[in-house]
């Protein structure tokens, strides 16, 4: 698989050498700084070509027409996203992925066809979000088309806890995919399980609707049940 | 001081069919048979990126074709002979220190041509780089500068 890594920082360095190492890859490293691509070429070997891996020139020069995957992982956010565009428009690479640096950004290159997206802060923000009780819904992971894999733990005060899968009112285009249980055993999820306190369920969801499920599935059992607004499947 | 001379026995000299390239050549010969070493001719064929590494590039390999058996010719003059080799590699510079590494040679004999594309001289890329990573002795044999 040829692979182009755009940004040779400590990402992109550690990037390159992981999927060196895996031994069937062909890498290329795509970087302006003379010295960082020096440290490469000394290190990994005559793996990086010195340019702007927003520039179609230096694209067509890397070979980006016969690329499998692009990954740009650069300390800028707009880099990335002009980097994975044109790979995707122009080149027609068949997969690309950016780093995000500001989470803020992720919805603008989803919508603008990147592949996957891949983001520290958010990745640490869900981490931190994991230990909050206030935060009971987590990002896992960000699919394409506009769907993504959270996951969150039912509290014991939830309405839905002692309900079976088959009754719960998940909103649309939403499914349970798996439920940790909490002895830390993993299930996959008939309409018959019956769902616990401490439970921790892994689903998948539209990105707009991570509300609704969230409220779905930790509402109290004192409040209304979920309504009609996310009552389609 | 007891001076031990060069001592070299396995020889590797990269060919691009330039005079200095067959003067490297040449010498190569004339020191590796002191020692009954090996001369290994190499010619590297550089694939840009937008190719696969082991992409057929017919006009290129028959060059190097070309300029092996001219190397060949160069050695048999000196009464030697040399074993030609072609790489496909991204870089020269590479290819040639990886080759000396894997062939584990005594020295690598380099030609550079005079040339002057600033109005001053310079090594070029692959002569720098193999100075730089060559594990073993380099002898570099430039061209004489051109008036």
């Amino acid at each position: 698989m040829y692979i182009i890594v755009i940004g040779a920082g400590k990402v992109g360095y550690y990037l390159a050498k992981e999927l060196l190492a895996e031994g069937e890859n062909e890498v290329l490293v795509i970087e302006k700084d003379g010295a960082k691509c020096e440290r490469i070429a000394e290190e990994l070997g005559d793996i990086v070509l010195r340019g702007d891996g927003c520039e179609a020139a230096t694209m067509s020069l890397a070979g980006f027409g016969r690329a499998d995957m692009v990954i740009a992982v650069t300390g800028d956010d707009e880099d990335n996203l002009v980097s994975c565009q044109v790979a995707k428009v122009k080149f027609n690479v068949p997969r690309t992925v950016a780093r995000i640096n500001n989470p803020k950004n992720e919805e603008i290159f989803r919508r603008l066809g990147i592949d996957a997206t891949i983001s520290a802060t958010a990745a640490i923000l869900a981490h931190i979000e994991q230990e909050l009780p206030t935060h009971p819904l987590i990002p896992l992971l960000t699919l394409r088309m506009g769907l993504e894999i959270v996951g969150l733990k039912i509290p014991p005060t939830a309405a839905v806890v002692g309900k079976r899968v088959g009754e719960l009112m998940l909103p649309q285009q939403s499914l349970i995919a798996l439920i940790i249980d909490s002895r830390g055993s993993p299930n996959a999820p008939t309409g018959q399980t019956v769902i616990q306190a401490e439970d921790e369920v892994v689903a998948v969801t539209r990105t707009e609707n991570e509300g609704a499920l969230r409220a779905a599935l930790t509402a109290p059992s004192t409040s209304e049940p979920f309504g009609a607004a996310a009552s389609g499947q | 001081m007891e001076y031990d001379s060069l001592q070299v026995q396995d020889v590797l000299v990269p060919v691009d069919g330039s005079p200095a390239g067959f003067d490297a050549l040449a010498l190569a010969c004339t020191l590796a048979k002191r020692r009954k070493g090996t001369v290994y001719a190499v010619y590297v064929i550089e694939v840009a990126r937008n190719l696969a590494l082991d992409a057929e590039l017919a006009p290129e390999a028959r060059h190097g074709e070309e300029v092996l058996t001219k190397s060949e010719d160069v050695a048999a003059e000196l009464d030697y002979k040399v074993e030609g080799e072609i790489l496909q590699a991204r870089d020269a510079g590479h290819a040639i220190v990886d080759e000396a590494i894997e062939r584990a040679v005594s020295a690598v004999v380099m030609g550079v041509d005079y040339e002057t594309p600033l109005g001053e001289f310079d090594l070029g890329n692959t002569a720098l780089y193999v100075i730089k990573h060559a594990p073993c002795q380099l002898v570099l044999l430039r061209a004489a500068a051109r008036e």
